[in-house]
């Protein structure tokens, strides 16, 4: 080897993909005349720091990281496997292109428009240090350096309803941490450690363990927003610029699932959670039902793709009632394929919204038709990203569906062919609604406001990544399986 | 019933009555002050649970876990104070407006 | 002896845990918000008190300073803020309204937080009554620290990690709300000769306190973060009596650099290590006391800066430059 490859080896990317961004907000924070410039080049890092941290466990498997030597449980360790390497390359996927977007976006800067720079950075490394993390105290400092990052955010579009929005957004978040740490406070108590690892050797369905799992269940679903806890998400993504809106509805949501599909994984006794996981399944299937409605009977676009967000959200729940039976794996593989498609094809879709109002000023969608004809490029755009929402094939919304179908079929929960199906042909509802306004012929058009190129092509870059994942989710799934992350339960053990 | 215990559900008692009050109170200065006391609350569990050591030294863990934890509690609040004040002076008012009905 | 003391101790304790609880529902339930702040405070201090019961100096100085004393600054200056902005639109749309939570959906909170209470206190209940954490495990690695205060050596050494990300969190509350506004101008009341000549008596005590807090921290109760604390302090207060250095060339990038001096030198010994071979902040046993020390200095700085900019309430207000 040279020492090139020796170099590129030894270091030690797990640590880059949560400082890389951390510097790179540091400078963006202490330079705000050059953040833009700074912001990108630290995406670039921070995404190939990814890229490198993925190909290694790609091609040596799981990877478990001792910071300052000390081992678990005195000391924190990071763990990777396939499930954060997926998680991680969802978000440089998404980070970087949002990167590029909000070049253009926040071009005419004012003040506070600088300000998005070190806050993206900071929430990009919050993130990555969540995926990362095995220790369920410093996982709750990482909740809350990513609350408060993306409630900023939220607020930097200024309007009453952005500030409004971002301080309920900011109550609830501060009510899911404290309520997940208060579960953590007993869990330490219990067992007197805070390893993810060593916790899901020890936790027994004795009275304490019961209510830890129960309070950090409880505020991770708040912080994930799944009906009826999803009030606040709506008013606060549909109100943040536009980039911030596909961030938060793109990869913020799926980050405290992420931290609780992991501990329902490890952590959480087998025995408990049966009923715990019938129970959030339904909730799951509730969303699907009521975010759909709700999204049909919005009259902004934003607002609509807000509410799409809160239905597509009750799909990742439907895997928990599986999750104690043989088809757990193909379940779960469904709902992380899941994740990484609703992260592109969202994104396409607030970016576009973002160009539609930029364009013409306002989302109301009655009037949306009369500028509809200038934006060709948007509409396509939200066409082709419609597709992986409603899962017709060959998007990775289709794929992820069908093993979600698959799983449930294999279980003999037959109860859940029906949202997965159904909510579909909710979804193409309202999808459908907003398409129509592209066809209206309205011969009042008015040329709105001409939008950087940029602006146009990201949006259209992510749905065609959407349309493509399809075919990408064989490499997906191979990664996914690295370290096993579903095979903690044994098969049929539970039932 | 030990010390520990007896301050473990007092620690208990400040976390609900900060919920109540969270959900309660219109005022958002109230609001924050209620997520102050659920976080003292929690911090007061972490502690009273570290004073069953057998040798009668406090286990230091939670310690450490309580100082990095109030620390983060100061610095949300002023956040969601600068915002509170950021949103009064836009509305007029420093409470939640009515969420339009779903 | 022994049998005597034990419920004396006990009694103490419950008198002081029925204070707690007594305070908190004052703070909660009190009409009036600049009374709930103060109760606050009062709460803040008792809790201290409890810290000390509870064998956790180095947690009751942290409480007493940042929990009860920074924090109660904050609520008032936001008070008063609030006051402020409220007379500047005397007419402006008030919307002052009750919780609209209808008297069943009231009583249904209740119940459920009730149950919650009966239900957690059952599960604490059934814990064990001895239980060493993780007290032999830090014991047994103290001397390897670097330093001989356990609470500091976990803050520093054994997780430092959470501490770095700490510093990650008091950054970018400060990022925040500067993105959110600028620093209100405050009615500027002249500072009276007398605020002005005590803050000035006052600053070179809480310097040299601060400074020992932080020497001390290394053995014995202390720490970057009580010394900071107290910093942020003096630097309130100079605050308060009008003597901020407005308009003065140290609030633009000096005051960026020294905000976020504490996360970036941490980072930077970090990955510093990683480059010598080592794993990210594993520090040589030997060096470990120094690295320590480096560590706690800058954050001392960069903590206090941003306790005191968090006060501040915004971003600098930049009158003439830039």
């Amino acid at each position: 080897m040279t020492t090139a490859e020796t170099a590129l080896m030894d270091t030690p990317w797990i640590i880059w993909v949560v400082f890389g961004p951390v510097t790179g907000a540091i400078i963006a924070f202490l330079w705000p005349k050059r953040a833009s410039l700074l912001g990108c080049f630290a995406a670039l890092v921070t995404a190939g720091s990814v890229l490198l941290l993925v190909w290694h466990i790609a091609e040596f498997g799981p990877q478990r990281y001792l910071i300052g030597g000390w081992d678990a449980p005195l000391g924190i360790n990071l763990y990777i496997d396939g499930l954060s390497a997926t998680m991680l390359l969802t978000t440089a996927l998404v980070g970087a292109g949002v990167t590029v977007y909000a070049t253009a976006y926040f071009e005419q800067t004012t003040e506070t428009d600088r300000f998005f720079w070190p806050l993206w950075l900071l929430l990009w490394a919050a993130m990555n240090a969540l995926f990362l993390s095995a220790d369920v105290f410093n996982l709750y400092v990482t909740l809350e350096l990513v609350g408060l990052a993306a409630v900023a955010l939220v607020a930097l579009a200024g309007s009453r309803d952005a500030l409004a929005g971002a301080m309920r957004y900011l109550l609830v978040s501060l009510l899911g941490s404290l309520t997940y740490l208060l579960g953590v406070a007993l869990f330490y108590g219990d067992h007197g450690t805070l390893d993810i690892g060593l916790l899901g050797e020890l936790v027994t369905p004795a009275p304490a363990d019961w209510m830890a799992t129960g309070l950090m269940v409880a505020g991770l679903l708040i912080k994930t927003a799944l009906f009826p806890l999803h009030f606040w998400l709506p008013p606060a993504h549909a109100a943040a610029p536009a980039p911030v809106s596909a961030l938060l509805s793109a990869l913020v949501v799926k980050a405290s699932f992420y931290l609780l599909l992991r501990l329902w994984l490890e952590v959480f006794f087998p025995g408990t959670t049966p009923n715990l996981g019938q129970l959030i399944g339904a909730l799951g299937v509730l969303a699907i039902l009521w975010g759909s409605l709700q999204a049909f009977c919005q009259t902004r676009l934003k607002l609509l793709i807000a509410y799409s967000t809160v239905a597509q959200l009750g799909y990742l729940f439907l895997a928990f009632p599986l999750a104690s039976t043989p088809a757990a794996t193909t379940a779960w593989n469904g709902t992380v394929l899941f994740i990484l498609s609703h992260a592109l094809a969202k994104t396409a879709m607030f970016l576009a919204a973002g160009n539609v109002l930029r364009a013409i000023g306002h989302d109301r969608m009655v009037d949306l038709a009369r500028g509809a004809t200038g934006l060709p490029l948007n509409w396509a755009t939200f066409g082709i990203a419609a597709i992986s929402i409603i899962g017709l094939p060959p998007s990775a919304g289709f794929t992820a569906k069908w093993l979600l179908l698959q799983a449930s079929f294999a279980s003999g929960q037959w109860w859940l062919v029906i949202p997965v199906a159904g909510g579909g042909l909710l979804a193409a509802g309202y999808m459908f609604k907003v398409l129509s306004l592209a066809f209206v012929q309205n011969q009042s058009s008015t040329a709105g406001t001409r939008i950087p190129k940029r602006m146009e092509w990201t949006a259209l870059g992510f749905a065609l990544g959407a349309l493509a994942m399809g075919f990408l989710a064989p490499s997906v799934l191979d990664l996914l399986d690295r370290g096993a992350p579903f095979q903690t339960f044994s098969p049929g053990g539970v039932l | 019933m030990t010390p520990a215990i007896l301050y473990a559900i007092t620690g208990i008692g400040l976390f609900v009555l900060g919920v109540h009050a969270l959900t309660r109170r219109a005022h958002l200065l109230n609001k924050i002050i209620a997520l102050n006391i659920m976080g003292s609350g929690i911090f007061l569990v972490f502690g009273a649970l570290a004073y069953r050591t057998p040798n009668g030294v406090s286990d230091p863990v939670p310690h450490a876990m309580v100082i990095t934890g109030i620390v983060v509690a100061i610095s949300a609040t002023a956040v969601a104070l600068t915002l509170m004040l950021r949103l009064q002076s836009k509305t007029g008012a420093a409470e939640l407006p009515e969420q339009s009905p779903e | 002896m022994e049998a005597m003391i034990q419920p004396l101790g006990l009694a103490l304790d419950g008198l002081l845990a029925l204070t707690l609880l007594w305070l908190a529902w004052r703070v909660l339930a009190s009409a009036d918000l600049f009374k709930s702040i103060v109760f606050f405070i009062a709460f803040g201090l008792v809790m201290a008190l409890i810290w000390v019961r509870l064998g956790a100096p180095d947690v009751a100085l942290a409480e007493a300073a940042i929990g009860a004393g920074l924090t109660g600054a904050l609520f008032l200056a936001a008070l008063s803020r609030l006051r402020q902005g409220e007379e500047g639109m005397a007419n402006g749309t008030h919307l002052r309204r009750a919780n609209g939570l209808r008297f069943g959906a009231q009583a249904a909170l209740i119940g459920l937080l009730i149950a919650l209470f009966l239900a957690l206190g059952f599960a604490l209940l059934s814990l064990q009554n001895e239980a060493p954490g993780l007290s032999r495990e830090v014991a047994d690695m103290l001397p390897a620290s670097g330093v001989s205060n356990p609470v500091t050596a976990v803050l520093l050494n054994f997780r430092a990690y959470d501490t770095l990300l700490e510093m990650g969190v008091l950054l970018l509350a400060v990022i925040a709300a500067w993105s959110l506004s600028a620093a209100p101008k405050e009615a500027v009341d002249a500072p009276g000769p007398v605020l002005g000549g005590f803050v000035r008596l006052l600053l070179p005590p809480m310097i040299l306190v601060s400074s020992y807090l932080l020497w001390v921290g290394a053995y014995a109760p202390g720490g970057a973060f009580q010394a900071g604390a107290v910093l942020a302090a003096a630097a309130v207060l100079l605050l308060l009596s009008g003597r901020s250095p407005r308009a003065s060339g140290w609030l633009g990038w000096p005051l960026r650099v020294i905000l976020s001096l504490g996360l970036a030198v941490f980072i930077a010994i970090g990955l510093a290590l990683t480059f010598a071979g080592r794993l990210f902040l594993d520090y040589p046993p030997d060096e470990a006391g120094n690295i320590i020390l480096v560590i706690e200095v800058v954050a001392t700085v960069s903590i206090g800066a941003t306790l005191a900019a968090l006060f501040a309430g915004g971003r600098p207000q930049q009158d003439k430059r830039e």
